[in-house]
C-alpha cells in the first residue's frame, strides 16, 4: 500500500475544489483572515504575530518558567511549566512541542490550550521553548526537545510531575518534533515516553505523497517546502535525511508508545498521517486515528467552535483522558 | 501480527470475553451451525418507542421478492430521513432482523427510519444476486418515499462488515446507474477487497480471521475471487475512480483484518474529493462494538457514529 501519485489523480485538487470541500465554517473564517504563504519575506512579520499575547487566561493554572540545560554545546532551554492551581502530589505530565512550521512559533502560544487540558485532565505540561529554523536547523531544535525532556524525568521530584507517566506531545512541526523525541528515546534507551499525541504532525520532508502537492490554506505546499529547507538546508528530500528530523523516514516503528494522530482530511499532511498510523499499526503500536472532513492544517486553533474542530477536541479529550487523567 | 501479539494488545475487556466465549471460524462445516445458532433469534428486548415491520418488494429481474424490515419512531410526523441498512455475517450469514436493536436506539436518538435489507447470501446466491437485492431494496425506498413516510431527498445507506461492504458497492452502483441520490455512507468496518493482500488480512485476529474471509469471499465470488474479473460492485476497493460518491465515515478497530483495506479506502475517498471522516480504534478486533457495547472502546465508537448520525440524519426532536 505504498503511496501512488499518478497524473490523473495530481489534477484533482485545486484551490476550488478545496474550497468547495471546506466546512462552512471555516470557509468563512479563512475568507475574513487569510492567512499568507510563510517564505523569507513574510516569515518577519508572521513570527512576532504568533507570538502576540493570546486570550487572558485562568487562575485555575500556575504557570511558570525553568531553564533546562541544552545539548553539550547549546545554549538552555526555556520550559514553560503549568500545573493546576491547588493541585497535590505528582501528576502525568505532557512534554510539549508548539508548531509554527519548524520556522517560527514560541512557548507561550500553547498557554490557552493548558489553561483547559490541565485542569479537565488533573494534568501538568511543559511546553518547550527550542530553538528555530532558518538559525538554528537540524538537529539543534529536535536536541533541545530531547533535553527537555531529559530534564522533566530527572526533575520530575521537584517539578511534581509522576515520572512514570510522561508523555510527549504536539501540533502540526511540534508534533512533527514530538514524533522524532518518542523515537530518539527508543532508540536511545532513553526516558520512558508514555504515550506521544500527535495532531496534524508534520513528518516527511520529501513532499511526494498526493495531498502533499494539494492547493490547501493555512500550510500549503510552498510554506512546507521553506519550513522543510530552512530545518534540513540541502539535504531535503535527499537519502541522508535522519528519522529524528523527519519521522516518515523511520523504517522500524515497533516500540513506540501508545499513540494518537489526528488531522483534517483537506490538510496537505493527511497523506503522511494515515500512512504513519497504518505503519505504527503495523508494528504493533497501538494507534487511534481520525480523520475529520472538511477540515484544512490548523483549523482547531483558528476556527475552534467549527464542528469538526469541536469533534477534535473531544477525541484528544477523551484520549487525554485514558493517559492522563480527568478532573478531580 | 500472530496471535499472541494480537491478544497483548486487545483491549482488556475484549480479551476476556474472547476467552470465555471463543468464536468458531466459519467454513463448509460450521456454517449451518452458525447460521442457526448465532443469528437466528433475537435475544434483547425491544422497546415500543419504534414501530417495526417487514415488507416484501419486487426483487431484481428474474429474481424473487425482497424482504424489508422497516423501522419508525412511534410518534414521528410527516417524512424522515432514512438510512437502507445491510446487516453483516461476511456474505453468508444473517438476517435483516439482527440490527433490530441498533435501530430500536438510533430511530429515537436521531428521529430518523430505517430499513434493514433482507439480501439473499452466498453460497447458495453468489455476486451479483445480494448486491443486486440491496438496489433494489433502495430504489423501492427512493421510489416509494411517500407511502413510506420517508423523505427520499434524505436517504443514505450503511452497514457492518459485510453489509459495509455492500453499502460501500451499493454507492457505486447507484452513482454509475445515474440513481438514486444517495446521501451519505456509512461504513463500520467494511469488507471491501477479496484479494486479501493487505498486511493486516494476514493477521491471525479473532472474530474474522483469514480463513473465515476466504471462506466469505470464494463463497461470494467462486473461482474469481482474487483475479482480475472481480468487479467494484462485488468488492469497492477494486474501483479505481471514488469520485462523486457520498460523504462516507468509515470505522474500524485497529486489529480488525479489515484495518488496511478501511484505512486506504479512507485516503482514497479523500483523494477523490468525497468528504470522508475516519475513526481507528485501538486494541478493537472486527465486531468490536456489539461484541462488548459497554466496553470504553465500543463507547468510543458509537460517540462517534451517533454524532455523525447527528449531522446527517438529525437529533431527537
Amino acid at each position: 500500500m505504498n503511496v501512488q501519485v499518478s497524473a490523473l489523480q495530481s489534477l484533482s485538487m485545486d484551490a476550488a475544489s478545496v474550497t468547495r470541500l471546506l466546512d462552512p465554517d471555516i470557509r468563512a473564517a479563512l475568507e475574513l483572515f487569510p492567512f499568507p504563504p510563510i517564505n523569507a519575506d513574510t516569515l518577519p512579520i508572521m513570527r512576532p504575530a504568533l507570538a502576540a499575547p493570546g486570550p487572558e487566561l485562568s487562575d485555575r493554572v500556575v504557570r511558570s518558567v525553568v531553564h533546562a540545560p541544552g545539548a553539550a554545546g547549546s545554549p538552555d532551554v526555556a520550559l514553560h511549566v503549568h500545573r493546576p492551581a491547588g493541585a497535590t502530589g505528582a501528576l502525568p505530565c505532557l512534554v510539549w512541542m508548539h508548531g509554527g512550521g519548524l520556522v517560527m512559533g514560541v512557548a507561550g502560544m500553547d498557554d490557552a490550550r493548558f489553561d483547559v487540558w490541565c485542569t479537565r485532565h488533573n494534568m501538568m505540561a511543559v511546553s518547550v521553548e527550542h530553538r528555530l529554523a532558518p538559525e538554528t536547523p537540524f538537529p539543534g531544535p529536535v536536541d533541545d526537545c530531547y533535553a527537555s525532556l531529559q530534564y522533566v524525568v530527572d526533575h520530575a521530584e521537584e517539578l511534581g510531575v509522576d515520572a512514570g507517566r510522561i508523555g510527549v506531545g504536539g501540533n502540526s512541526a511540534g508534533a512533527g518534533l514530538a514524533a522524532a523525541l518518542a523515537l530518539m528515546a527508543r532508540d536511545r534507551r532513553g526516558p520512558h515516553v508514555s504515550s506521544q499525541l500527535l495532531i496534524y504532525p508534520m513528518i516527511d520532508d520529501r513532499q511526494m505523497t498526493e495531498s502533499s502537492s494539494w492547493d490547501v490554506p493555512i500550510w500549503p505546499a510552498s510554506s512546507n517546502t521553506f519550513g522543510w529547507t530552512s530545518y534540513l538546508g540541502h539535504a531535503k528530500g535527499t537519502d541522508g535525511v535522519s528519522p529524528y528530523a523527519a519521522p516518515a523516514r523511520a523504517t522500524d516503528l515497533s516500540g513506540l508508545p501508545p499513540t494518537i494522530i489526528v488531522v483534517g482530511g483537506l490538510d496537505g499532511f493527511v497523506d503522511e498521517d494515515i500512512d504513519y498510523a497504518r505503519r505504527l499499526n503495523n508494528a504493533g503500536v497501538p494507534v487511534e486515528f481520525h480523520l475529520y472532513a472538511g477540515a484544512p492544517h490548523g483549523y482547531d486553533v483558528m476556527v475552534p467552535n467549527s464542528a469538526p474542530a469541536v469533534q477534535l477536541d473531544l477525541d484528544v479529550g477523551r484520549w487525554l483522558d485514558r493517559h492522563y487523567g480527568t478532573a478531580k | 501480527m500472530d496471535a499472541d501479539t494480537v491478544s497483548r494488545l486487545l483491549d482488556g475487556d475484549i480479551r476476556t470475553m474472547l476467552a470465555e466465549v471463543p468464536f468458531t471460524p466459519i467454513n463448509r462445516d460450521t456454517l449451518e451451525e452458525t447460521r442457526v445458532n448465532r443469528y437466528s433469534q433475537v435475544t434483547v428486548e425491544l422497546s415500543d418507542r419504534v414501530i417495526r415491520s417487514t415488507i416484501t418488494v419486487p426483487g431484481p429481474e428474474g429474481s424473487p421478492d425482497v424482504a424489508l424490515r422497516v423501522h419508525r419512531p412511534a410518534d414521528a410526523v410527516g417524512v424522515l430521513p432514512c438510512i437502507v441498512w445491510m446487516h453483516g455475517g461476511g456474505l453468508v450469514l444473517g438476517n435483516e432482523e439482527q440490527d433490530d436493536p441498533r435501530f430500536d436506539r438510533w430511530c429515537v436518538r436521531h428521529n430518523m427510519m430505517a430499513v434493514s435489507v433482507g439480501y439473499r447470501l452466498a453460497p447458495e446466491t453468489p455476486f451479483p444476486g445480494p448486491i443486486e437485492d440491496c438496489y433494489a431494496g433502495l430504489r423501492h425506498v427512493t421510489d416509494h418515499g411517500g407511502e413510506l413516510g420517508v423523505d427520499v431527498d434524505r436517504v443514505g445507506i450503511g452497514g457492518a462488515s459485510a453489509g459495509g461492504g455492500l453499502a460501500a458497492a451499493l454507492a457505486i452502483l447507484a452513482r454509475d446507474r445515474g440513481g438514486p441520490a444517495i446521501a451519505s455512507q456509512l461504513l463500520i468496518y467494511p469488507m471491501i477487497d477479496d484479494r486479501q493482500v493487505t498486511e493486516s488480512s494476514s493477521w491471525d485476529v479473532p472474530i474474522w480471521p483469514p480463513s473465515s474471509n476466504t471462506f466469505g469471499w470464494t463463497s461470494y465470488l467462486g473461482d474469481a475471487k482474487g483475479t482480475e474479473r472481480v468487479s467494484s460492485y462485488a468488492a469497492a476497493a477494486r474501483a479505481e475512480d471514488l469520485s462523486g460518491l457520498p460523504p462516507a465515515i468509515i470505522v474500524v478497530g485497529a486489529l480488525d483484518g479489515f484495518a488496511d483495506e478501511n484505512i486506504d479506502y479512507a485516503r482514497r475517498l479523500n483523494h477523490a474529493g468525497v468528504p470522508v471522516e475516519f475513526h481507528l480504534y485501538p486494541g478493537a478486533p472486527h465486531g468490536f462494538d456489539a461484541l462488548l457495547p459497554r466496553s470504553a472502546v465500543a463507547r468510543r465508537a458509537k460517540a462517534d457514529i451517533g454524532r455523525w448520525l447527528d449531522h446527517h440524519y438529525g437529533t431527537h426532536p
